[in-house]
């Protein structure tokens, strides 16, 4: 089956001094199948979104690689070409709803925008919105439409944004850590909603989060970021069962969980580096346990067996 | 020497709204010395409210709060700053608790200063042994906060907090905003100085991974109520509330790669705590609704010895 999205060499710097940012990132989505990017905070899974999307903040720019979307360049795209795609090919939500609305405009006339905006065969647009709203859960879409975002809870808020991401019936949807501000109950009933449209509607979806027990959840295929580098894919029970990552595993043991120890945690010692100090170097050496020498002179490559792959020279769970 | 909370009750006034938040209701808790209490529950079930009463950030509307026999949060204002060394506060965000034009040492002397724990003379030794305790080295003392990573603030923000030589230390989501990878470092670091420093915790999150791996005792807030209290173990592995069990329910757990269940999902919202509805709070979510929960609020009662139930219908 061919990939829906494709990147590769993807790499971001500042513009202003050309520090890296997200450093030869390549990955997949096939359609249909929903892909997590977990990492820490600035380890470029954000930035590697927002690529996609062409939405970098100024500042920042994409020094090279390809982001190719059913085929076409969306690097090479035109800002027209762009914006079509944009909202209804490939749809988007964000961690706070509350930025992400405008707080001035009624959500109808919101949603309405994003149909004015592109061109589809929809004929009641009014119609389509309510049912759209109804759909993810909002108990009256008629004052809905004609209410204000500080109108609604935070977890409304993420219902009319994915009502909205939804609109168009976009073939792949990218989600940025939406459920992080939420309630875990009020999370759970926004993964469910999201899990359950994805499946109605046979689409793709990238889910950005810092939380693996999310990921777990949620996706089919998991891969992980670490100072702007991939350092590991594959499927989602490769990634928790066997990790072959060192930092994938540390990662994995540090959190608590049912049935773990609770006296200890396994802790990882250090901090994650900023992206442009790291040189030629495996960036997670100083705080790897299996570190020697070769890795803190060389730089692993990501490296592919099969559905997995991963950035170490010694992947745990290898031959010696 | 122990924390016990008596019936307290907090009310805000909303003037724009003419309403009153009953933040806190009639909470009743208390907490041996050396001891755990976690504390759970969602945005405004009164939580962070409570962590500031118990510091004496604020008073209570009714009730009192006591440590070891002394009242706390009430009184003329410097006897409440001498006595409240004893119980101290770490926040969640180290990022906007620590003064940016404050070096790190010079934040913590301030506590030394104004509590007169030291002589002019001894305060400098007495903040670089206070970092050392946090593992942070001698020479940190004089960056400032934006000099550090997110986890070396909160160990800042905890060494400031030791530094008034606290018996009980409130910590009110203390890993929350850190970066994963660097929790469970400042987890550890909580258990050593605990056991270090004989040290009493209230620890408050959203996060139930971390209350279980932390707490002695659990305590499940809704809305301004304990609605579950026991051990950890019957709190978690044993819930009786309903509530308690959607909570569980709820966490994606990495070790459960789709454990999660997305058909049977809790519906509804939290209401908003200035227009509660009437009897228990939770019976417009609750699957065990019946007709008498819409009228009378319940109380806590014994499922076990130690073991607290604020819903009739699983005590049945």
């Amino acid at each position: 089956m061919s990939n829906l999205l494709e990147i590769r060499d993807l790499s971001v710097v500042i513009s202003e001094d050309k520090r890296v940012l997200v450093n030869d990132v390549s990955f997949d989505i096939k359609p249909g199948e929903a892909v997590g990017v977990v990492g820490e905070s600035g380890s470029g899974k954000t930035l590697s979104a927002l690529s996609i999307l062409g939405l970098l903040a100024r500042g920042l720019k994409i020094e090279s690689g390809e982001i190719r979307f059913k085929g076409g360049d969306l690097l090479k795209s035109s800002t027209e070409d762009l914006r079509n795609i944009r909202g209804k090919e490939i749809a988007m939500i964000y961690q706070d709803p509350m930025t992400a609305l405008n707080p001035v405009m009624k959500i109808g006339e919101q949603l309405l925008e994003v149909l004015d905006s592109h061109q589809h065969q929809i004929t009641d647009k009014k119609a389509h919105i309510l049912n759209g709203l109804a759909a993810v859960g909002i108990a009256d879409p008629n004052r809905a439409f004609d209410s204000y975002p500080h109108e609604f809870s935070g977890g409304m808020r993420q219902r009319v944004m994915i009502a909205m991401s939804l609109l168009l019936s976009p073939e792949l949807l990218i989600a940025d850590e939406p459920t992080t501000a939420l309630d875990v109950t009020i999370q759970r009933q926004i993964l469910a909603l999201v899990a359950r449209e994805r499946k109605r509607r046979k689409m793709s979806m990238l889910w950005i989060t810092h939380d693996l027990g999310v990921v777990a959840n949620l996706v089919d295929r998991v891969i992980v970021m670490y100072a702007g580098r991939v350092v590991e894919t594959g499927t989602v029970d490769e990634i928790f069962k066997a990790p072959k990552h060192p930092y994938t595993a540390g990662l994995l043991a540090s959190l608590p969980a049912a049935g773990r120890d609770r006296e200890r945690l396994e802790s990882i010692p250090g901090v994650p580096p900023k992206p442009w100090q790291v040189l030629n170097t495996c960036a997670f050496a100083p705080r790897c346990k299996e570190a020697r020498d070769i890795c803190s002179s060389h730089r692993p490559e990501l490296t592919s067996n099969n559905s997995s792959s991963v950035a170490c020279f010694f992947p745990l769970g290898a031959k010696q | 020497m122990s924390l016990s909370i008596n019936d307290v009750t907090k009310r805000y006034r909303i003037r724009a709204r003419k309403s009153v938040v009953n933040a806190l209701n009639g909470i009743t808790l208390s907490v041996e010395k050396g001891r755990t209490l976690g504390i759970v529950g969602e945005s405004g079930c009164g939580k962070s409210t409570l962590a500031r009463l118990i510091v004496g950030l604020e008073p209570p509307t009714e009730g009192s709060l006591l440590w070891s026999g002394s009242p706390l949060g009430q009184g003329v204002k410097n006897t409440i700053r001498s006595r409240h060394s004893k119980t101290q506060l770490v926040f969640q965000d180290p990022y906007s608790s620590l003064n940016p034009r404050q070096t790190i040492g010079a934040c913590i002397a301030e506590v030394l200063k104004t509590h007169k724990l030291r002589s002019d003379a001894e305060i400098t030794a007495r903040v670089i042994e206070l970092l050392g305790v946090v593992g942070i080295a001698a020479d940190m003392q004089t960056r400032f906060p934006h000099q550090l990573s997110g986890g070396q603030r909160q160990r800042v923000a905890i060494a400031r907090a030791l530094a008034a030589e606290p018996e009980l230390l409130v910590l009110d989501e203390p890993v929350s905003a850190l970066d994963v990878s660097v929790r469970a470092d400042v987890m550890n670091l909580l258990v050593d100085l605990k056991n270090k420093f004989n040290l009493t915790y209230i620890f408050i999150s959203h996060d139930l991974s971390m209350v279980r791996h932390i707490s002695d005792e659990i305590a499940v807030m809704y809305l301004g109520r304990i609605v579950e209290y026991g051990t950890w173990e019957e709190v978690l592995n044993n819930p009786k509330h309903p509530y308690t069990k959607a909570l569980i329910e709820s966490i994606p757990e990495h070790t459960n790669v789709r454990g999660i269940d997305f058909e049977n999902v809790l519906e509804g919202e939290v209401p908003d705590p200035a227009n509660l509805p009437q009897g228990c709070a939770f019976h417009l979510r609750c699957p065990l609704t019946v007709e008498s929960c819409k009228l009378k609020v319940p109380e806590l009662l014994n499922a076990s010895k130690s073991h607290l139930v604020a819903c009739p219908e699983v005590l049945k």
